[in-house]
């Protein structure tokens, strides 16, 4: 079964939107209160204090999420470092993706970003087992500006002047691996359009797509020097557009488990 | 014995006390989960960052003041009676990763009455050695202020304290409201100081080797190689080493604390050792003994513009200040850790672990260290304030190497320290006795103090938790 991490910060009134909830309704859900403390506290010493209101919101919100159709559990942790628990967690509970609470009614329809390095069947799987037999419509985008940029990042010297040709051939390749992505949830009974920004920063035309949409699905993308700057990507995109965020994790990066370790720890 | 804390204090209230599970990543009670997120580099700067303020910015010119280069052998004798506490303390923290450090080991190895004194006497002895950090800054501030060319009328003793005093009452307040992340500060401070000083040092030892030369103005006074003076400048520069255990106070958030607890005790005990023997002999090497002397707390500044010019002294004068700044904020994080493991026990009003709700600090934890604080740094006496804060440390040392042998011996079943102090009774014996053999060469006043404050804590105790029983539980 599908599994999606729901982080709340519990103590600080967060709640979940109706319609994050109904649409988590076909997947099972772990919603992972948390708290950061400043470093000044021990986390124990707001356990002490605090566990008893937190467990019972967050029974509160794990009951809503069972009758929204789901199963659903809940964990509560003390942190300093929010990031290292989000994925702690979604690790430990084999979470398929971690939501980014965003405020949101019914959902009509799902914009998911293809942008980027991601694992792409991951991600289309995942849309399957989220809209079921559901009534959601999906609309796939790519970006394709950032795209060529990471692919020819070896030369970077021509990074503004990309041939006609090449830039023809990008296009071609970007078609293709939008086409053969929504005829694969054409299959399933998806009703899917597609999406194509070939201009600007992917993460300004992401935005610019979201009227219309209800939620955003997007793939989990490895720290990059961007988001040590400017905060973790999907957080940004959760801000910027409002709604909520599903972020589905990368599998692919289990295996080197060690190098994705470091960056959270001298942050 | 049982292993379930028990008894009721005076406000009857008894330990709180419950099943954990203790993983690399977090601790896992019945109903939360609490998350480690100090690394090993986390747990360095804690140690390191606590410690080098004292040994290098302050202690150079009083020591070397006393015993000229002998003062290398005190500060050599100082690192290996801090390597012999680390490694039993290594031991007991990585089976107890708790918050509360010596307090949690003695009170579990030794019971409730020599935790007692020593969870009161471990806040105590912070504050002591937090006020001692804070004069040397305000040393620090007032050479800064000479430097730029602003000279105070008043006599320099009260500016010092007033420095003193506003930097306790700015750093209370800072770490009450502050919610800002100052570890990635902390860090790249230490960073920054230990570069400085590689470089620096670096260069003195050449011109020591006379590979380069400077004009070093001559005396006349001798080293003086003694036994009896070396050890006591030893227990006054002892207060250089007290940052070690300060990293068992945040065992419980440490990440992999089998391995991380041990390797940042041991290694910042290490690495601040080499650095302090360095110093001094670099230090002494420059100035003989009655001119470091006359130079007094900021001595360094001295070594520094005799050898690298203005230059020099200014990096020694933001050094300093910077080192002793990070010493200050460390302790004071570490104190309100040991306010909060001895109340949690029941030991201290249950008041005193309260969470301010708007800034989520404990702010009351936070004021029971910076008002005594800001008090004791109002006094400006360097090397009272110092020699107290090793006294009660040194106490602590001396029962957590106790601790470590009732433990082993009484061996509960919970005890199960993923590292282990090699050579059985051996180095826990040695770390007891050169702990308390220390304190015998203190100076009369300072263990006159140092026993009055165990005194009150003991009367403590009996007035107020002598019900409560803690030996044996985990």
């Amino acid at each position: 079964m599908t599994h999606v991490l729901v982080p709340v910060a519990v103590l600080e009134g967060e709640t979940i939107s109706p319609g994050l909830m109904s649409l988590l309704g076909t997947v099972d859900v772990t919603v992972l209160g948390y708290h950061v403390l400043p470093e000044q506290t021990p986390p124990d010493q707001a356990r002490l204090q605090f566990e008893e209101r937190a467990t019972s919101a967050l029974a509160d919100l794990s009951e809503e999420f069972r009758a929204a159709g789901g199963a659903a559990d809940h964990r509560l942790v003390f942190t300093h470092d929010r990031e290292q628990t989000i994925q702690r967690v979604a690790e430990e509970v084999d979470a398929d993706a971690f939501a980014v609470s965003g405020t949101t009614g019914d959902v009509g329809r799902l914009l998911v970003s293809l942008t980027g390095d991601v694992d792409v069947d991951r991600v289309l799987s995942f849309v399957e087992a989220l809209v079921g037999d559901l009534d959601i419509g999906v609309t796939l985008f790519l970006a394709t500006g950032e795209r060529t940029r990471t692919a020819d990042a070896a030369d970077a010297g021509e990074s503004e002047g990309i041939g006609p040709t090449d830039a023809t051939d990008a296009a071609n390749a970007t078609d293709e691996r939008l086409e053969a992505a929504a005829d694969r949830l054409r299959e399933a009974g998806i009703d899917v359009a597609t999406e194509r920004a070939t201009k600007g920063s992917a993460f300004d035309a992401l935005i610019d797509a979201v009227p219309g949409h209800d939620a955003i699905v997007m793939g989990e993308r490895a720290p990059s020097f961007r988001s040590f700057v400017l905060g973790d990507e999907s957080d940004r995109v959760a801000t910027a557009s409002v709604g909520p965020v599903l972020v589905v994790r990368d599998r692919r990066e289990s295996d080197g488990d060690d190098a994705n370790a470091t960056p959270g720890t001298d942050e | 014995m049982t292993d379930e804390p028990s008894g009721r204090n005076l406000d009857g209230d008894a330990p709180v006390a419950e099943v954990v599970v203790e993983t690399d990543e977090a601790t896992i009670t019945e109903g939360a989960e609490l998350e480690r997120t100090i690394g090993l580099t986390g747990g360095l700067a804690i140690g390191i960052g606590t410690m080098i303020g004292a040994g290098i910015f302050v202690f150079p010119g009083l020591a070397g003041g006393e015993i000229g280069t002998a003062a290398t052998a005190s500060f050599a004798v100082g690192g290996a009676i801090a390597l012999l506490v680390a490694l039993p303390t290594s031991e007991l923290a990585t089976a107890m990763p708790r918050s509360g450090g010596g307090y949690y080991f003695i009170s579990r190895g030794l019971g409730t009455l020599a935790g007692t004194v020593i969870g009161l006497s471990l806040w105590l002895g912070l504050v002591f050695a937090t006020a001692f950090y804070l004069v040397g800054l305000g040393f620090y501030a007032l050479d800064a202020l000479a430097q730029i060319g602003i000279t105070v009328a008043v006599t320099s003793d009260a500016i010092v304290s007033a420095i003193a005093v506003l930097a306790g009452v700015a750093f209370t307040v800072l770490n009450v409201t502050g919610t800002e992340n100052a570890a990635k500060l902390q860090n790249g401070i230490v960073a920054l100081l230990l570069s400085m000083l590689v470089v620096f040092l670096g260069f003195g030892l050449l011109e020591a080797f006379g590979v380069v030369a400077v004009d070093t103005p001559p005396g006349q006074a001798a080293d003086v190689w003694e036994a009896v003076p070396i050890l006591s400048v030893a227990a006054l520069v002892f207060t250089s080493y007290l940052g070690f255990a300060q990293i068992a106070t945040v065992a419980g958030e440490m990440k992999d604390p089998g391995r991380n607890l041990p390797l940042a005790m041991v290694g910042s005990v290490v690495i601040v050792t080499v650095l302090y023997v360095l110093t001094i002999f670099v230090a002494t090497n420059v100035f003989t003994r009655d001119t470091l002397l006359s130079a007094g707390e900021t001595a360094m500044v001295e070594v520094g513009r005799a050898l690298l010019g203005p230059t020099g002294a200014l990096v020694i004068i933001v050094g300093g200040l910077l080192a002793t700044m990070s010493s200050a904020n460390a302790s004071i994080l570490s104190t309100s850790r040991a306010i909060y493991g001895v109340s949690k026990d029941a030991l201290l009003p249950r008041r005193a672990s309260r969470i301010n709700l708007r800034y989520g600090t404990p702010h009351v934890a936070l004021g029971m260290a910076g008002g005594p604080i800001v008090v004791l740094a109002a006094t400006g006496q360097v090397q009272l304030l110092a020699e107290v804060a090793s006294f009660l440390h040194l106490v602590m040392y001396g029962l957590m190497c106790v601790a470590l042998v009732a433990i082993r011996r009484d061996r509960p079943e919970w005890y199960d320290p993923d590292f282990r102090v090699p050579g059985g009774p051996v180095v826990p014996v040695l770390g007891a006795l050169a702990s308390f053999g220390l304190i015998a060469f203190m100076n009369r006043f300072s263990i006159a103090v140092g026993i009055a404050v165990i005194a009150v804590t003991a009367g403590w105790y009996f007035y107020y938790a002598r019900d409560v029983e803690l030996k044996g539980a985990l």
